[in-house]
């Protein structure tokens, strides 16, 4: 029976976001019931397989004998599913407000609750195959949402993403292949290659490694594959917010992860090359991705390029192959995710509420919006890595997993973390001080018209910093879930 | 720390505590002295200030993290209250809103914040390779684990001790420090050039002798590096402040050379040389906290800023003048005032340490600095009392009560501490003693 509730809780968003334009809702009011109620549903109902469903499966069916389309719920999906769901019922407050003046909101709204029941296919995914099919679709289900406000910006940031996705996704695709055909498993139930992993192989399973990496290092904006995220920004900010920075790129990270821990495994990977090499990239990446926000003024590609950064951050403690490699890097996943949308959410709100977009320009925003900027300051704080803030807990994870690895590149992968978090305080804290503290030649009535936004927007941002708040000082429980994952991606242990 | 209060407990390993040692009851003190002397005569000067209530809110606010930071009774806490105290007290430099101000702000945050970043990878070592958490005398880390990384564990404590100099404005870390303490308001530049740089060796002293061992450090070429960056600042500091005319510039410049000195005597890891350290950092909190509020009444009250337009004002600012040249004599280092002593324990301390070559050049160096601060010092007392003959007579008034009084209190402790060092040099001994 929870074998189909995995079932229902992708198709539900599925099949009901596809009836929203379908239904071709005139009033606002009756839209955002409809929406609302199936994502909420879609949340509580996935939560409750979350606590009660765990290890059920669903084999869907046969493609080939080898190949099968399977659902299941082990505790690494788990994990992923929880972040979305817990933000996506956040994230549609948001947008309904957000919206509001923009037109086509019925194709909107259908395409981004479809995307919410295709995340939880790749969180739920109990197979290579299976994952690959979802991160194919969300793809697609997205570029209609980035493409949304029809500019020609829009449009070309739309076939940019496409472009840099599906190369990425064909990349990942090859490798797969290679597996499959040199006898290891794609299932995630099998850990590691086995048997397959002869000498012989060894060369060409390494390749599909890279390629499988690089390949979903697409979505996790892994440099140089970045690109497409910064360009990204033009298109609404709950899709910013959500999609680029929680679903779109963590199932870039997710599939890393499944592909380091559940495909390869830590006794193939560890002190390998190819580690090496992700590790080089990824520790770059911090770097440069810090850096450019930094030199970025456009408030939301500021924030794209510190999920660049961010993102790395997870990439880095996941090629530790180490345990605590492993939880801190899905820790980070579950903070940067709530972090993040915080900050993209205040970017919107300030867009939506004044029309600015450039971070030069909030001077004595901290007064106009007092809400929004109180909110966005503890989550600076905290993504620049303040205790008791929940950045702090998983940057701290990270740095004693590389420490405890000990290679030269894990101290690397320390260092660029340390820059990183000087140069997040330059470009996230300078927004704060110029928001709090004006010169004193500016004028408090050229904000007159600039007002704190209501209940749709600050309501998800004040529980969001809530949590990252109270994640931060009481970690233990969400540790305890995470620290589930390390039995079954170390059956050795 | 005998006894430890656990605010949080975040995870293992990880706890928000506090506990309170002989080191941060003396800091304590020192920074409630101060905050309240500092504070009765901001309630005078905000006549001259914008902003007001926020100005005392951040006053506050950082007076508190201070307080916190002294009582952290582990490498988190501290770290925590180290961050919070730079972002607290980061609102009273940019009180006025001049650009200046406001670019002296985001300097200070960033210096700040980069020495702060260079303590976490401290903490993360520490975090590592400790037995425990909880500052020990002696130092925290286990043997077991730090056998073999010892040269590893040496560049890090390099790092992070260099990190948090950054606060107390160390070479090469010091640059932030004479932008930002002038362009505040004078309650703010006295507590920041006389306290919060203190808080910098608050923290150096936490983790050069409680997280990595007085023993550990001794003689290695971290200990060198240290003293010779510490020397090379008190030198640069007091250079740089002789040839400044902006009087709280000047003052800053000193600071930057004085708690370099505290440093020095730090870095020596000797008993005698700590002791001098603890007693320099009083001295020096009274003395330049007492310069910054008589350099606050002449702008203040005669909106002169340049120590080249006070000629003469002593005359009509007598008791201004008068608290500023006691201050001035007892941080020149002139017996019997306060000042002279904790440098004599400097010398005596690096003399008995025994480094080849520092341990002489360093009094040396101090030495040379005591001119340089007469220099730069006096000048300001001889010719505000003495103007030249045919000068313009100067104008002006004496300064309010309520401003006088803190200075006057100040010069007092400056006398009453020299003379009567004996009961103080005792308490900071064992403190010193027990460091080890």
């Amino acid at each position: 029976m929870t074998g189909f509730g995995i079932l229902i809780a992708i198709l539900v968003p599925i099949l009901g976001g596809a009836l929203v334009p379908l239904l071709d809702f005139d009033a606002r009011r009756a839209r955002e019931y409809y929406v609302f109620a199936i994502v909420l549903a879609t949340s509580v109902y996935t939560l409750s397989l979350l606590s009660s469903g765990q290890g059920s499966e669903l084999v869907l069916y046969h493609l080939t004998s080898t190949i099968d389309i399977t659902l299941r719920i082990d505790r690494y999906g788990s994990i992923f599913a929880l972040l979305v769901s817990v933000l996506w019922p956040l994230a549609t407050l948001y947008a309904f407000e957000y919206m509001s003046h923009l037109h086509k909101k019925n194709r909107f709204f259908g395409f981004f609750t479809i995307c919410y029941g295709i995340t939880l296919g790749v969180a739920f995914a109990g197979n290579f195959i299976t994952m690959y099919l979802f991160y194919e679709l969300l793809t697609l289900a997205t570029v209609p949402l980035i493409t949304h406000e029809g500019t020609r910006e829009a449009k070309v940031a739309g076939v940019k993403y496409l472009v840099y996705s599906i190369a990425g996704a064909t990349a990942a695709f090859i490798g797969m292949i290679a597996i499959l055909t040199h006898g290891g498993s794609l299932e995630f139930a099998v850990i590691g290659l086995g048997d397959a992993a002869t000498p012989e192989n060894r060369r060409l399973f390494d390749l599909a490694f890279l390629f499988m990496f690089f390949g979903f290092g697409v979505k996790s904006a892994i440099w140089p594959l970045h690109g497409w995220l910064p360009t990204a920004g033009v298109a609404p900010t709950p899709v910013t917010a959500l999609l680029h920075a929680v679903a779109v790129v963590k199932s870039g990270v997710f599939a890393i992860g499944r592909v380091v821990y559940f495909t390869y495994d830590a006794g193939y990977l560890a002190g390998s090359m190819v580690q090496k090499i992700g590790l080089a990239f990824s520790a770059f990446t911090i770097v440069y991705g810090t850096v450019m926000a930094w030199k970025e003024i456009h408030f939301k590609k500021r924030l794209a390029y510190s999920t660049v950064s961010n993102l790395s951050y997870i990439v880095f403690a996941f090629l530790l192959v180490t345990p605590s490699g492993l939880t801190a890097g899905l820790l980070h996943m579950m903070f940067h995710g709530l972090m993040k949308i915080v900050l993209f959410f205040v970017a919107g709100t300030v867009m939506h509420q004044s029309g600015r977009i450039y971070v030069t320009d909030l001077r004595g925003f901290g007064r106009a919006m007092p809400v929004s900027f109180a909110t966005f300051t503890i989550a600076s704080l905290a993504l620049t890595g303040i205790p008791p803030l929940c950045g702090f807990l998983s940057k701290y994870a990270i740095a004693e997993a590389a420490l405890a690895q000990g290679s030269p590149l894990a101290y690397a992968g320390v260092a660029a973390l340390l820059v990183s978090a000087v140069f997040t305080a330059a470009y996230l804290l300078t927004i704060c001080v110029r928001a709090y503290f004006p010169p004193a030649d500016f004028e408090p009535w050229s904000l007159k018209s600039v007002k704190e936004a209501n209940l749709y927007m600050t309501l998800p941002l004040v529980l969001l910093t809530a949590a990252i708040v109270l994640l931060g000082c009481f970690p233990g429980a969400l540790q305890a879930f995470i620290g589930g994952v390390v039995p079954a991606a170390f059956p050795g242990l | 720390m005998t006894q430890l209060f656990t605010l949080l407990k975040i995870s293992d390993g990880l706890a928000i505590q506090f506990g309170a040692d002989g080191l941060g009851r003396m800091f304590l003190c020192l920074d409630t002295v101060m905050w309240i002397l500092v504070g009765i005569y901001a309630f005078k000067y905000k006549e001259h200030m914008k902003h007001t209530k926020r100005f005392f809110a951040f006053y506050l606010l950082t007076y508190l993290m201070l307080a916190a930071l002294s009582m952290a009774a582990n490498y988190l806490t501290m770290y925590l209250c180290f961050e919070f105290m730079t972002l607290l007290s980061m609102p009273m430099v940019l009180q006025d809103g001049t650009p200046e101000s406001i670019a002296a702000a985001r300097k200070y945050l960033m210096y700040s914040i980069f020495g702060a970043t260079l303590g976490l990878l401290g903490f993360f070592f520490s975090a590592h390779y400790g037995a425990g958490t909880v500052f020990t005398p002696g130092g925290l880390l286990d043997p077991a684990k730090v056998a073999g990384n010892e040269s590893k564990l040496l560049v890090v404590a390099f790092l992070s001790i260099a990190g948090f100099s950054a606060k107390a404005g160390m070479f090469p870390l010091h640059a932030w420090l004479p932008t930002a303490h002038p362009v505040a308001p004078a309650p703010a530049s006295a507590v920041l050039s006389g306290v919060i740089t203190k808080a910098g060796v608050l923290c150096i002293l936490r983790v050069m002798y409680q997280v990595y061992g007085a023993s550990f450090l001794a003689g290695t070429w971290v200990q060198k590096a240290l003293i010779v960056l510490s020397l090379i600042t008190v030198f640069m500091g007091s250079m740089m402040a002789y040839g400044e005319d902006l009087l709280k510039r000047r003052l800053a410049y000193s600071t930057v050379s004085q708690v370099s000195y505290v440093l020095f005597g730090v870095f020596t890891l000797h008993p005698v040389a700590l002791l001098g350290a603890l007693l320099h950092v009083i001295y020096h909190s009274i003395i330049k906290d007492g310069l910054f509020l008589g350099a606050g009444a002449v702008i203040f009250t005669n909106h002169k800023e340049y120590v080249s337009q006070l000629h003469g004002m002593g005359k009509r600012m007598p008791v201004t003048f008068g608290c500023f040249t006691v201050c001035s004599l007892g941080l020149i280092g002139i017996p019997p005032f306060a000042g002279f002593l904790s440098k004599w324990y400097l010398a005596a301390g690096s003399l008995s340490e025994g480094l080849p070559v520092l341990s002489w050049l360093g009094p040396a160096v101090l030495l040379l600095s005591a001119l340089l601060t007469a220099g730069y010092l006096l000048p300001i007392s001889i010719h505000g009392f003495f103007p030249g003959e045919g000068e313009k007579e100067a104008e002006g008034k004496e300064a309010p009560f309520q401003m006088l009084f803190p200075m006057l209190v100040l010069a007092l402790g400056v006398v009453v501490f020299g003379v009567f060092a004996q009961p103080l040099a005792d308490a900071l001994l064992r403190i010193a003693e027990a460091m080890f």
